[in-house]
Protein backbone atom coordinates (compact mmCIF):
# COMPACT_ATOMS: atom_id res chain seq x y z
CA UNK A 1 0.00 0.00 0.00
CA UNK A 2 1.40 3.32 -0.59
CA UNK A 3 2.87 5.79 1.94
CA UNK A 4 0.04 7.17 4.00
CA UNK A 5 0.05 11.36 4.19
CA UNK A 6 -0.07 12.45 7.34
CA UNK A 7 -0.89 16.30 8.70
CA UNK A 8 -0.72 16.70 12.58
CA UNK A 9 -2.00 19.91 14.16
CA UNK A 10 -1.55 21.36 17.83
CA UNK A 11 -0.33 24.24 19.38
CA UNK A 12 2.00 22.90 21.92
CA UNK A 13 5.13 22.89 19.83
CA UNK A 14 6.59 20.16 22.34
CA UNK A 15 3.67 17.54 20.78
CA UNK A 16 3.61 18.46 17.10
CA UNK A 17 7.97 18.43 17.06
CA UNK A 18 7.11 14.69 19.02
CA UNK A 19 4.61 13.76 16.59
CA UNK A 20 6.44 14.61 13.73
CA UNK A 21 10.03 13.09 14.55
CA UNK A 22 8.46 9.58 15.79
CA UNK A 23 5.80 9.10 12.72
CA UNK A 24 8.56 10.03 9.73
CA UNK A 25 10.70 7.60 11.78
CA UNK A 26 7.99 4.84 11.44
CA UNK A 27 7.65 5.72 7.52
CA UNK A 28 5.29 8.06 7.56
CA UNK A 29 4.65 11.33 4.97
CA UNK A 30 3.80 13.81 7.54
CA UNK A 31 3.25 17.54 7.52
CA UNK A 32 2.43 20.04 10.76
CA UNK A 33 0.26 22.64 11.60
CA UNK A 34 0.52 25.12 14.16
CA UNK A 35 -2.76 25.53 15.03
CA UNK A 36 -6.53 25.29 12.87
CA UNK A 37 -6.25 28.19 10.64
CA UNK A 38 -2.92 26.84 9.17
CA UNK A 39 -4.23 23.01 8.87
CA UNK A 40 -7.78 24.71 7.03
CA UNK A 41 -5.32 26.43 4.67
CA UNK A 42 -3.56 23.13 4.15
CA UNK A 43 -6.68 20.62 3.91
CA UNK A 44 -7.95 23.09 1.07
CA UNK A 45 -4.73 22.62 -0.88
CA UNK A 46 -4.12 18.75 -0.66
CA UNK A 47 -5.59 15.09 0.57
CA UNK A 48 -4.89 13.70 4.05
CA UNK A 49 -4.89 10.02 4.47
CA UNK A 50 -4.66 10.41 8.18
CA UNK A 51 -5.60 13.67 10.23
CA UNK A 52 -3.86 13.58 13.89
CA UNK A 53 -5.37 17.03 15.51
CA UNK A 54 -5.80 18.43 19.43
CA UNK A 55 -9.18 19.34 20.06
CA UNK A 56 -8.51 22.83 22.04
CA UNK A 57 -6.92 25.25 19.80
CA UNK A 58 -6.73 28.69 20.09
CA UNK A 59 -7.67 30.91 17.22
CA UNK A 60 -11.34 30.28 17.04
CA UNK A 61 -10.58 27.18 14.84
CA UNK A 62 -10.75 24.04 17.12
CA UNK A 63 -10.19 20.07 16.38
CA UNK A 64 -13.59 19.82 15.75
CA UNK A 65 -13.51 22.53 13.13
CA UNK A 66 -10.44 20.77 11.59
CA UNK A 67 -12.95 17.48 11.75
CA UNK A 68 -15.44 19.09 9.55
CA UNK A 69 -13.18 20.34 7.01
CA UNK A 70 -11.53 17.38 6.74
CA UNK A 71 -14.53 15.29 5.98
CA UNK A 72 -15.90 18.38 3.71
CA UNK A 73 -13.23 18.28 1.57
CA UNK A 74 -12.80 14.08 1.06
CA UNK A 75 -14.88 11.89 3.31
CA UNK A 76 -11.71 9.27 2.59
CA UNK A 77 -9.40 11.23 4.98
CA UNK A 78 -9.53 10.27 8.57
CA UNK A 79 -9.36 12.03 11.88
CA UNK A 80 -7.78 11.41 15.16
CA UNK A 81 -8.06 13.45 17.51
CA UNK A 82 -6.02 14.49 20.67
CA UNK A 83 -7.79 15.33 23.99
CA UNK A 84 -7.03 16.12 27.70
CA UNK A 85 -8.75 14.21 30.01
CA UNK A 86 -11.12 17.23 30.85
CA UNK A 87 -12.65 17.41 27.54
CA UNK A 88 -13.25 13.75 27.03
CA UNK A 89 -17.22 14.59 26.37
CA UNK A 90 -16.48 16.66 23.25
CA UNK A 91 -14.21 13.80 21.97
CA UNK A 92 -17.41 11.67 22.12
CA UNK A 93 -19.08 14.26 20.11
CA UNK A 94 -16.34 14.41 17.99
CA UNK A 95 -16.51 10.68 17.42
CA UNK A 96 -19.99 11.01 16.38
CA UNK A 97 -19.43 13.87 13.29
CA UNK A 98 -17.05 10.86 12.01
CA UNK A 99 -13.56 11.12 13.91
CA UNK A 100 -12.00 7.36 13.57
CA UNK A 101 -10.96 7.34 17.12
CA UNK A 102 -9.86 9.91 20.01
CA UNK A 103 -6.30 9.77 22.35
CA UNK A 104 -5.84 11.07 25.58
CA UNK A 105 -2.79 13.23 25.79
CA UNK A 106 -0.31 13.28 26.70
CA UNK A 107 -0.34 11.13 23.70
CA UNK A 108 1.24 7.46 24.29
CA UNK A 109 2.88 7.03 20.84
CA UNK A 110 2.70 3.02 21.07
CA UNK A 111 -1.66 3.41 21.50
CA UNK A 112 -1.16 5.60 18.16
CA UNK A 113 0.76 3.42 16.14
CA UNK A 114 -1.64 0.75 17.11
CA UNK A 115 -4.79 3.45 16.28
CA UNK A 116 -3.05 4.01 12.39
CA UNK A 117 -2.14 0.13 12.25
CA UNK A 118 -6.21 0.27 12.59
CA UNK A 119 -6.66 2.55 10.44
CA UNK A 120 -4.31 1.33 7.91
CA UNK A 121 -5.81 -2.02 8.06
CA UNK A 122 -9.45 -0.54 7.51
CA UNK A 123 -8.58 1.16 4.05
CA UNK A 124 -6.68 -1.99 2.80
CA UNK A 125 -10.45 -3.27 3.44
CA UNK A 126 -12.42 -1.21 2.16
CA UNK A 127 -9.89 -1.04 -1.36
CA UNK A 128 -10.41 -4.62 -1.68
CA UNK A 129 -14.40 -4.46 -0.92
CA UNK A 130 -14.20 -1.13 -3.51
CA UNK A 131 -12.21 -3.44 -5.93
CA UNK A 132 -14.50 -6.65 -5.43
CA UNK A 133 -17.48 -4.90 -6.07
CA UNK A 134 -16.08 -3.25 -9.24
CA UNK A 135 -15.44 -6.42 -10.61
CA UNK A 136 -18.57 -7.62 -9.24
CA UNK A 137 -20.28 -4.35 -11.68
CA UNK A 138 -18.56 -5.38 -14.76
CA UNK A 139 -19.36 -8.90 -14.47
CA UNK A 140 -23.08 -8.52 -13.43
CA UNK A 141 -23.69 -6.08 -16.57
CA UNK A 142 -21.77 -8.51 -18.89
CA UNK A 143 -24.20 -11.10 -17.41
CA UNK A 144 -27.09 -8.32 -17.54
CA UNK A 145 -26.47 -7.51 -21.73
CA UNK A 146 -26.94 -11.62 -22.56
CA UNK A 147 -28.92 -12.34 -20.40
CA UNK A 148 -31.49 -9.64 -21.32
CA UNK A 149 -30.90 -10.49 -25.18
CA UNK A 150 -31.42 -14.09 -25.13
CA UNK A 151 -34.77 -13.58 -23.10
CA UNK A 152 -36.01 -10.90 -25.81
CA UNK A 153 -35.02 -13.76 -28.34
CA UNK A 154 -36.58 -16.45 -26.60
CA UNK A 155 -40.01 -14.45 -26.20
CA UNK A 156 -39.64 -14.16 -29.72
CA UNK A 157 -39.40 -17.23 -31.01
CA UNK A 158 -42.02 -18.17 -28.71
CA UNK A 159 -44.36 -16.34 -30.42
CA UNK A 160 -43.19 -17.41 -33.55
CA UNK A 161 -43.88 -21.00 -32.91
CA UNK A 162 -47.26 -20.12 -31.35
CA UNK A 163 -48.15 -18.55 -34.64
CA UNK A 164 -47.19 -21.74 -36.51
CA UNK A 165 -48.60 -23.85 -34.23
CA UNK A 166 -51.81 -21.86 -34.70
CA UNK A 167 -51.52 -22.06 -38.59
CA UNK A 168 -51.06 -25.63 -38.48
CA UNK A 169 -54.15 -26.45 -36.52
CA UNK A 170 -56.25 -24.55 -38.47
CA UNK A 171 -57.50 -27.56 -40.46
CA UNK A 172 -59.52 -25.13 -43.19
CA UNK A 173 -56.57 -24.31 -44.61
CA UNK A 174 -55.38 -26.10 -47.44
CA UNK A 175 -51.80 -27.80 -46.66
CA UNK A 176 -49.99 -25.99 -49.71
CA UNK A 177 -51.24 -22.36 -48.27
CA UNK A 178 -49.91 -24.23 -44.69
CA UNK A 179 -46.59 -24.78 -45.99
CA UNK A 180 -46.26 -21.55 -47.96
CA UNK A 181 -47.71 -19.44 -44.55
CA UNK A 182 -45.42 -21.27 -42.21
CA UNK A 183 -42.32 -20.45 -44.50
CA UNK A 184 -43.59 -16.93 -44.72
CA UNK A 185 -43.50 -16.68 -40.87
CA UNK A 186 -40.12 -18.23 -40.29
CA UNK A 187 -38.70 -15.79 -42.82
CA UNK A 188 -40.44 -12.78 -41.27
CA UNK B 1 -17.54 -33.55 4.86
CA UNK B 2 -18.19 -36.17 8.13
CA UNK B 3 -21.62 -37.94 7.49
CA UNK B 4 -22.54 -36.27 10.84
CA UNK B 5 -21.64 -32.74 10.36
CA UNK B 6 -23.11 -32.91 6.76
CA UNK B 7 -26.35 -34.36 8.50
CA UNK B 8 -26.32 -31.35 11.10
CA UNK B 9 -25.85 -28.68 8.11
CA UNK B 10 -29.00 -30.47 6.34
CA UNK B 11 -31.05 -29.99 9.39
CA UNK B 12 -29.76 -26.33 9.75
CA UNK B 13 -30.33 -25.99 5.90
CA UNK B 14 -34.11 -27.46 5.99
CA UNK B 15 -34.78 -24.79 8.42
CA UNK B 16 -33.65 -22.07 6.99
CA UNK B 17 -35.39 -22.96 3.54
CA UNK B 18 -38.93 -23.36 5.92
CA UNK B 19 -38.32 -20.05 7.88
CA UNK B 20 -36.54 -17.60 4.56
CA UNK B 21 -37.43 -19.88 1.90
CA UNK B 22 -33.58 -19.52 0.86
CA UNK B 23 -32.33 -22.86 -0.56
CA UNK B 24 -28.68 -23.42 0.91
CA UNK B 25 -27.40 -26.94 -0.72
CA UNK B 26 -24.20 -28.89 0.91
CA UNK B 27 -22.25 -26.55 -1.69
CA UNK B 28 -22.87 -23.99 0.26
CA UNK B 29 -21.85 -25.35 3.55
CA UNK B 30 -19.20 -22.53 4.17
CA UNK B 31 -22.14 -19.63 4.22
CA UNK B 32 -24.14 -21.53 7.18
CA UNK B 33 -20.43 -22.08 9.30
CA UNK B 34 -19.56 -18.30 8.12
CA UNK B 35 -22.86 -16.90 9.27
CA UNK B 36 -24.18 -18.92 11.71
CA UNK B 37 -21.10 -19.59 13.29
CA UNK B 38 -21.06 -16.57 15.83
CA UNK B 39 -24.78 -17.44 17.49
CA UNK B 40 -23.59 -20.90 17.82
CA UNK B 41 -21.26 -19.75 20.25
CA UNK B 42 -23.92 -16.73 21.67
CA UNK B 43 -26.53 -19.52 22.19
CA UNK B 44 -23.74 -21.85 23.49
CA UNK B 45 -25.19 -24.75 21.12
CA UNK B 46 -22.55 -27.70 20.23
CA UNK B 47 -24.33 -28.06 17.15
CA UNK B 48 -27.07 -26.93 14.44
CA UNK B 49 -29.56 -29.12 15.49
CA UNK B 50 -29.28 -28.06 18.71
CA UNK B 51 -29.87 -24.11 17.48
CA UNK B 52 -32.44 -25.65 15.19
CA UNK B 53 -34.35 -26.76 18.15
CA UNK B 54 -33.90 -23.69 20.85
CA UNK B 55 -34.77 -21.16 17.72
CA UNK B 56 -38.21 -23.24 17.39
CA UNK B 57 -38.64 -23.28 20.98
CA UNK B 58 -38.17 -20.04 21.26
CA UNK B 59 -41.59 -18.15 22.15
CA UNK B 60 -40.81 -14.75 20.68
CA UNK B 61 -38.59 -15.92 17.58
CA UNK B 62 -35.33 -13.69 18.25
CA UNK B 63 -33.41 -16.66 17.85
CA UNK B 64 -35.57 -16.89 14.39
CA UNK B 65 -34.47 -13.60 13.65
CA UNK B 66 -30.71 -13.78 14.25
CA UNK B 67 -31.02 -16.66 11.83
CA UNK B 68 -32.40 -14.62 8.95
CA UNK B 69 -30.61 -11.56 9.73
CA UNK B 70 -27.29 -13.75 9.90
CA UNK B 71 -28.09 -15.70 6.63
CA UNK B 72 -29.69 -13.13 4.57
CA UNK B 73 -27.96 -11.19 2.17
CA UNK B 74 -28.32 -7.25 2.28
CA UNK B 75 -26.96 -6.30 -0.71
CA UNK B 76 -28.46 -3.24 -1.91
CA UNK B 77 -27.65 0.32 -2.97
CA UNK B 78 -28.80 3.43 -3.99
CA UNK B 79 -30.57 3.64 -8.01
CA UNK B 80 -28.56 0.02 -8.09
CA UNK B 81 -28.02 -0.70 -12.08
CA UNK B 82 -29.71 2.89 -12.67
CA UNK B 83 -31.57 1.50 -16.15
CA UNK B 84 -34.67 0.17 -14.29
CA UNK B 85 -35.23 3.33 -12.26
CA UNK B 86 -34.51 5.12 -15.95
CA UNK B 87 -37.55 2.90 -17.36
CA UNK B 88 -39.32 3.77 -14.59
CA UNK B 89 -39.12 7.24 -14.62
CA UNK B 90 -39.37 7.86 -18.54
CA UNK B 91 -41.38 4.56 -19.82
CA UNK B 92 -43.46 3.13 -16.75
CA UNK B 93 -44.97 5.89 -15.16
CA UNK B 94 -45.71 8.14 -18.03
CA UNK B 95 -47.42 5.55 -19.71
CA UNK B 96 -49.65 4.43 -16.47
CA UNK B 97 -50.49 8.06 -15.64
CA UNK B 98 -51.35 8.73 -18.90
CA UNK B 99 -53.95 5.29 -19.04
CA UNK B 100 -54.82 5.94 -15.46
CA UNK B 101 -56.04 9.84 -16.14
CA UNK B 102 -57.92 8.01 -19.48
CA UNK B 103 -60.33 6.07 -16.72
CA UNK B 104 -60.36 8.87 -13.84
CA UNK B 105 -62.78 10.66 -12.88
CA UNK B 106 -61.33 13.89 -12.10
CA UNK B 107 -62.45 13.73 -8.80
CA UNK B 108 -60.47 11.49 -6.81
CA UNK B 109 -56.94 11.46 -7.05
CA UNK B 110 -55.07 9.03 -9.68
CA UNK B 111 -53.99 5.76 -7.48
CA UNK B 112 -50.34 4.67 -8.26
CA UNK B 113 -49.39 1.41 -6.28
CA UNK B 114 -45.91 0.43 -6.31
CA UNK B 115 -44.20 -2.37 -4.12
CA UNK B 116 -40.45 -2.89 -3.52
CA UNK B 117 -40.71 -6.74 -2.92
CA UNK B 118 -37.39 -7.76 -0.36
CA UNK B 119 -36.45 -4.15 0.22
CA UNK B 120 -34.24 -4.74 2.49
CA UNK B 121 -32.44 -1.33 3.89
CA UNK B 122 -34.78 0.89 2.03
CA UNK B 123 -32.49 2.10 -0.88
CA UNK B 124 -34.39 0.67 -3.67
CA UNK B 125 -37.77 2.53 -2.30
CA UNK B 126 -36.37 5.46 -1.49
CA UNK B 127 -34.60 5.49 -4.87
CA UNK B 128 -38.67 5.34 -6.28
CA UNK B 129 -39.72 7.69 -3.97
CA UNK B 130 -37.53 9.88 -5.50
CA UNK B 131 -37.89 9.13 -8.78
CA UNK B 132 -41.82 10.35 -8.88
CA UNK B 133 -40.46 12.82 -6.47
CA UNK B 134 -38.43 14.29 -9.22
CA UNK B 135 -41.13 13.24 -12.48
CA UNK B 136 -44.44 14.32 -10.50
CA UNK B 137 -43.86 17.70 -9.16
CA UNK B 138 -47.66 17.76 -8.51
CA UNK B 139 -47.73 14.86 -6.01
CA UNK B 140 -50.69 15.85 -4.65
CA UNK B 141 -52.62 15.20 -7.55
CA UNK B 142 -52.21 10.97 -7.38
CA UNK B 143 -52.63 8.87 -4.50
CA UNK B 144 -49.16 7.29 -4.20
CA UNK B 145 -48.73 4.07 -2.31
CA UNK B 146 -45.25 3.00 -2.07
CA UNK B 147 -44.22 -0.46 0.00
CA UNK B 148 -41.48 -2.09 0.76
CA UNK B 149 -41.60 -5.34 2.45
CA UNK B 150 -38.82 -7.54 3.92
CA UNK B 151 -38.76 -10.46 5.72
CA UNK B 152 -35.49 -9.39 8.03
CA UNK B 153 -36.35 -7.55 11.02
CA UNK B 154 -33.34 -5.18 11.42
CA UNK B 155 -33.30 -4.04 7.63
CA UNK B 156 -36.93 -3.57 8.14
CA UNK B 157 -35.37 -1.04 11.25
CA UNK B 158 -33.02 0.55 9.33
CA UNK B 159 -35.52 1.20 6.24
CA UNK B 160 -37.83 2.95 8.50
CA UNK B 161 -35.03 4.86 10.16
CA UNK B 162 -33.79 5.57 7.33
CA UNK B 163 -30.71 6.70 7.86
CA UNK B 164 -27.37 5.03 6.22
CA UNK B 165 -23.61 5.55 6.75
CA UNK B 166 -20.71 7.05 4.43
CA UNK B 167 -20.75 3.78 2.59
CA UNK B 168 -23.98 3.42 1.95
CA UNK B 169 -24.36 6.95 0.96
CA UNK B 170 -21.49 6.74 -1.74
CA UNK B 171 -22.95 3.86 -4.22
CA UNK B 172 -25.59 5.42 -6.62
CA UNK B 173 -26.22 8.72 -5.32
CA UNK B 174 -25.36 11.99 -7.13
CA UNK B 175 -24.18 14.95 -4.91
CA UNK B 176 -27.04 16.69 -5.92
CA UNK B 177 -29.79 14.12 -5.17
CA UNK B 178 -28.14 13.49 -2.02
CA UNK B 179 -27.88 16.93 -0.81
CA UNK B 180 -31.41 17.49 -2.09
CA UNK B 181 -32.90 14.72 -0.38
CA UNK B 182 -31.14 13.68 2.37
CA UNK B 183 -30.03 15.98 5.98
CA UNK B 184 -26.50 15.14 7.76
CA UNK B 185 -27.05 13.33 11.02
CA UNK B 186 -23.83 12.91 12.87
CA UNK B 187 -21.36 11.16 10.78
CA UNK B 188 -24.24 9.56 9.22
CA UNK B 189 -27.49 10.77 6.44
CA UNK B 190 -30.98 10.53 6.95
CA UNK B 191 -33.46 10.59 4.14
CA UNK B 192 -35.65 13.54 4.35
CA UNK B 193 -39.09 13.83 6.16
CA UNK B 194 -40.98 14.50 2.86
CA UNK B 195 -39.34 11.32 0.85
CA UNK B 196 -39.70 9.04 4.37
CA UNK B 197 -43.25 9.62 4.28
CA UNK B 198 -44.02 8.51 0.87
CA UNK B 199 -42.94 4.89 1.76
CA UNK B 200 -44.07 2.14 4.32
CA UNK B 201 -42.28 0.03 5.78
CA UNK B 202 -43.51 -3.82 6.92
CA UNK B 203 -41.82 -6.88 7.64
CA UNK B 204 -43.10 -9.82 5.17
CA UNK B 205 -41.92 -13.44 3.49
CA UNK B 206 -42.78 -13.10 0.01
CA UNK B 207 -42.80 -17.08 -0.41
CA UNK B 208 -46.33 -17.00 1.94
CA UNK B 209 -49.33 -16.53 -0.10
CA UNK B 210 -50.43 -12.76 -0.51
CA UNK B 211 -53.51 -12.93 0.95
CA UNK B 212 -55.43 -9.68 1.10
CA UNK B 213 -53.13 -7.57 -0.88
CA UNK B 214 -54.57 -5.55 -3.00
CA UNK B 215 -53.53 -4.99 -7.06
CA UNK B 216 -50.75 -3.17 -7.67
CA UNK B 217 -49.35 -1.85 -10.54
CA UNK B 218 -45.83 -1.45 -10.05
CA UNK B 219 -43.84 -4.34 -8.57
CA UNK B 220 -40.04 -4.00 -8.45
CA UNK B 221 -38.67 -7.91 -7.10
CA UNK B 222 -34.60 -7.51 -7.78
CA UNK B 223 -32.00 -9.97 -6.83
CA UNK B 224 -34.49 -11.86 -4.09
CA UNK B 225 -35.38 -14.65 -6.21
CA UNK B 226 -31.79 -15.88 -6.98
CA UNK B 227 -31.42 -17.13 -3.47
CA UNK B 228 -34.77 -19.47 -4.07
CA UNK B 229 -34.91 -22.91 -5.91
CA UNK B 230 -36.88 -23.53 -9.05
CA UNK B 231 -39.75 -24.29 -7.44
CA UNK B 232 -40.14 -21.30 -5.00
CA UNK B 233 -38.95 -18.67 -7.96
CA UNK B 234 -42.47 -20.40 -9.62
CA UNK B 235 -44.52 -20.07 -6.71
CA UNK B 236 -43.41 -15.87 -6.29
CA UNK B 237 -43.38 -15.18 -10.01
CA UNK B 238 -47.60 -16.76 -9.68
CA UNK B 239 -48.13 -14.61 -6.77
CA UNK B 240 -46.57 -11.59 -8.13
CA UNK B 241 -48.78 -12.12 -11.14
CA UNK B 242 -51.57 -12.45 -8.80
CA UNK B 243 -51.58 -9.12 -7.13
CA UNK B 244 -50.32 -7.36 -10.21
CA UNK B 245 -52.93 -4.80 -12.66
CA UNK B 246 -53.89 -6.59 -15.65
CA UNK B 247 -51.67 -3.19 -17.52
CA UNK B 248 -49.37 -2.97 -14.06
CA UNK B 249 -45.39 -3.38 -14.70
CA UNK B 250 -42.51 -5.98 -13.01
CA UNK B 251 -39.52 -5.49 -12.75
CA UNK B 252 -36.56 -8.32 -11.84
CA UNK B 253 -32.84 -7.95 -11.60
CA UNK B 254 -30.84 -7.26 -14.30
CA UNK B 255 -29.07 -10.58 -14.41
CA UNK B 256 -32.47 -12.05 -13.79
CA UNK B 257 -34.47 -14.30 -16.03
CA UNK B 258 -38.54 -15.45 -16.36
CA UNK B 259 -38.34 -17.73 -19.40
CA UNK B 260 -39.21 -21.33 -17.90
CA UNK B 261 -40.06 -19.87 -14.57
CA UNK B 262 -43.66 -18.01 -15.05
CA UNK B 263 -44.42 -17.97 -19.07
CA UNK B 264 -47.67 -15.33 -18.23
CA UNK B 265 -45.47 -12.53 -18.45
CA UNK B 266 -43.90 -10.72 -21.47
CA UNK B 267 -40.39 -9.70 -21.78
CA UNK B 268 -40.12 -6.01 -23.32
CA UNK B 269 -37.25 -4.00 -24.17
CA UNK B 270 -36.67 -0.35 -23.41
CA UNK B 271 -33.38 1.53 -23.94
CA UNK B 272 -31.02 -1.04 -22.43
CA UNK B 273 -33.23 -2.70 -20.28
CA UNK B 274 -36.27 -5.29 -19.49
CA UNK B 275 -39.19 -4.91 -17.89
CA UNK B 276 -42.20 -7.42 -18.08
CA UNK B 277 -46.07 -7.45 -18.28
CA UNK B 278 -48.37 -10.13 -18.40
CA UNK B 279 -49.78 -11.50 -21.35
Amino acid sequence: MKQLKILAVDDDPFTLKMLDKKLAKEGYDIETASDGVEAGKLISKKFYDIIITDLVMPGGVDGIDVLEAAKTKNKQTEVILLTAHASVENAVEAMRKGAFDYLQKPVNFYELTLCMEKIKNYKKLLKNAQDLREAMDVTEQNAAQTIQLLEMNVAELNNVVSEIRQVIMNQSIDPNKCVARVLDIVSS
Amino acid sequence: MIKDKRDDIKEISKYILDISGINLDESKAYLIETRLGGLIKEYECSSYKELRSKAETDSNKTIENKIIDAISTNETLFFRDREPFEVLQHKILPDLIDRRTEKASGLLPIPIRIWSAACSTGQEAYSIAIVLKELLPDLKKYNVRLFGTDISDSAIAQASYGTYNKFEIERGLSKGKLEKYFIPNGGNWKISDEIRAMVSFNKGNILKPFAGVEKLDIIFCRNVAIYFDLEERKKLFENIASVLEPDGFLIVGSTESLTGICPIFEPKRYLRTIYYQLK
